[in-house]
């Protein structure tokens, strides 16, 4: 199955990815109705810089996830065959237990929706947007090794 | 064939079993529960009461899942002592069950106080979906309801309560709501929110006695202050529930004592969840630490060492995340010490318009604790740092950056990286 790599040398930390997840998974769709927006789509992935580099930082969706162990709703469950932590949005109740237990503090809150924000690998799409947002090719969409 | 028995159906029962059935096809397995309902996901009767969760969206392990995994469920049985030596348990019609291997996984009770009247109709636990079905039917006669305990059982049952239109008046014996996981600051951001949403909050009293003939009218203050209801919920904390293995020579202190097997002291009977007394990583000492995600860890542990597997439980620590009316906020492990400790270092941030207050705790460049409020992002990371035990003097001045996150401490950890090439 297929996951995320990060070719960090290439990072210019442009957040080129942040703006396609987040545009990518908005309802309009559109950029310039979506930063008009009260309530702009938000990204499931942020960039941070540390010692020189920068890191584009996302849920990689953990062979034993600590946050499916921890969801009390139901609302996770880890998808074997996708290689995915699948979140079920209508039973997710916003306890935030995900957050608290991300070891790589890759799941954000969203406080105003109660859902938090995860990568998704836009699974209806052939690869993530943030992959071909990439200018520099940081970002790679390849078979896990 | 080998006959493992599990009491207790929620998290840590159900964890365990899933855990044995990926390697022991064959054993036969029996989980008994003296709840009279299917598993479920006990933390979510409080959406359920609010009317925000409906109730197949309870439901923890379907049918299907005992016979899909072989395991015969007892319903509604309720299990009155171990006895070791004969590896048996006995239940409460007189009748036996006996054992190989044993997890006593039964959780934990509401502690309701001695107090004149606590015994009346409308008196209630909130701890089971029995708890909330009951609450529900008097929901169309009851206009006002006190609920005595400040801590997060209080305060969800308060919650869902004033969702569904009920006057709520809170009573708390200390100044503070949720003193077992917030520093009196923190607190003050999350009583705002609740005292903005319309439910009342009294500190410093404690209720006396409860008042009405057979059917409850109010409740009596330890100031004379009487205040009536037509409803109380009793959230003064929980107890595990050991009675089972009183006058056995299975150790207890406040829950069933584990080692790090998460073995009781009789090696064929094990213990997780809410009733188990295991180590606690933060505290360097036993301790109870009643949460969802740590009964369902503790619950695979001891599972996979009922099959033989040896496996060592690295540890607990107390905490807990909440949402409250549109207020996030995480506790870990230490998140009050006393001032001006010496042993003890803090870093703070806060910003009251934004309703954003962060302090961690360190000890000798070591994080102990944290307390989020408002912006909780890198709970996670936190939690790592304490669960590892990670020196992090060379990070003391960024952790609470705009910009920190994982990548700052990922030389640090013990994990080898290779999302990052």
């Amino acid at each position: 199955m297929k996951q995320l790599y990060y070719e960090v040398k290439k990072c210019l930390g442009c957040k080129s990815c942040e703006f396609a997840c987040a545009l990518t998974h908005s309802l309009t769709g559109e950029l310039f109705k979506e930063i008009n927006k009260e309530d702009p789509s938000l990204p499931r992935k942020k960039v941070l810089f540390s010692k020189g580099n920068n890191y584009p930082v996302s849920c990689r969706h953990c062979r034993e996830p600590k946050c499916v162990d921890a969801c009390m709703a139901g609302a996770l469950t880890y998808d074997k065959e996708k290689g995915m932590v699948l979140h079920d949005e209508s039973s997710c109740v916003g306890c935030w237990m995900c957050v608290m237990v991300c070891p790589y503090g890759a799941i954000r809150p969203n406080i105003k929706t109660k859902l938090p924000l995860r990568c998704d690998k836009c699974k209806d799409k052939d690869e993530p947007a943030c992959v071909s947002a990439c200018p520099t090719g940081a970002v790679i969409w390849k078979e896990e090794a | 064939m080998k006959q493992l028995v599990v009491i207790g159906n929620s998290a840590a029962g159900i964890s365990a079993v899933e855990a044995i059935r990926k390697v022991d096809k064959t054993s036969k397995i029996i989980v008994i529960s003296d709840e009279d309902y299917p598993s479920y996901y006990r933390c979510l009767i409080s959406y359920y009461l609010a009317g925000q969760v409906r109730e197949e969206k309870l439901l923890y392990r379907s049918e299907s899942f005992y016979k899909e995994n072989n395991i015969e469920l007892r319903l509604n049985r309720k299990v009155m002592r171990v006895e070791p030596k004969r590896n048996r348990i006995i239940l409460e019609d007189k009748s036996q069950l006996s054992y190989d291997s044993l997890l006593i996984a039964t959780g934990a009770s509401p502690k309701f106080p001695h107090l004149a009247g606590i015994k009346k109709r409308n008196v209630f636990g909130f701890r089971t979906i029995k708890d909330v079905k009951e609450i529900e039917k008097i929901l169309p006669v009851a206009k006002n309801a006190c609920i005595l305990g400040g801590g997060l059982i209080g305060l969800k049952a308060a919650y869902a309560l004033k969702k569904r239109n009920i006057e709520v008046k809170l009573i708390v014996k200390s100044k503070q709501v949720l003193s077992q996981m917030l520093d009196y600051k923190a607190a003050g951001f999350v009583q705002k929110k609740i005292e903005e949403n319309g439910i009342e909050l009294i500190f410093g009293q404690d209720a006396v006695e409860i008042i009405g003939d057979g059917e409850l009218k109010a409740i009596k203050l330890d100031s004379g202050k009487v205040i009536g209801c037509s409803l109380v919920i009793v959230a003064k904390g929980v107890s595990p529930n050991t009675d089972l293995v009183k006058d056995t020579p299975i150790n207890v202190r406040e829950g069933i004592i584990a080692n790090e097997f998460l073995q009781t002291n009789i090696p064929n009977i094990y213990t997780a969840g809410d009733v188990c007394e295991g180590f606690d990583l933060v505290l360097n000492a036993p301790s109870v630490n009643a949460l969802w995600p740590i009964a369902v860890e503790q619950g695979r542990v001891a599972g996979q060492n009922m099959t033989g597997q040896g496996l060592k439980y690295q540890g607990s620590l107390g905490m807990n995340s909440l949402e409250f009316f549109g207020l996030a906020v995480v506790s870990l492990g230490i998140f009050k010490i006393k001032e001006d400790d010496p042993n003890f270092e803090e870093i703070k941030f806060l910003d009251e318009k934004q309703n954003i207050y962060k302090k961690l705790i360190l000890k000798d460049n070591y994080l102990v604790g944290a307390v989020l409020v408002g912006d909780i992002r890198n709970s996670g990371v936190f939690l790592r740092l304490i669960r590892e035990r990670i020196n992090i003097s060379s990070l003391k001045d960024k952790l609470l950056n705009e910009n920190f996150g994982y990548p700052e401490i990922m030389d640090l950890v013990n994990q080898k990286e290779n999302l990052y090439v």
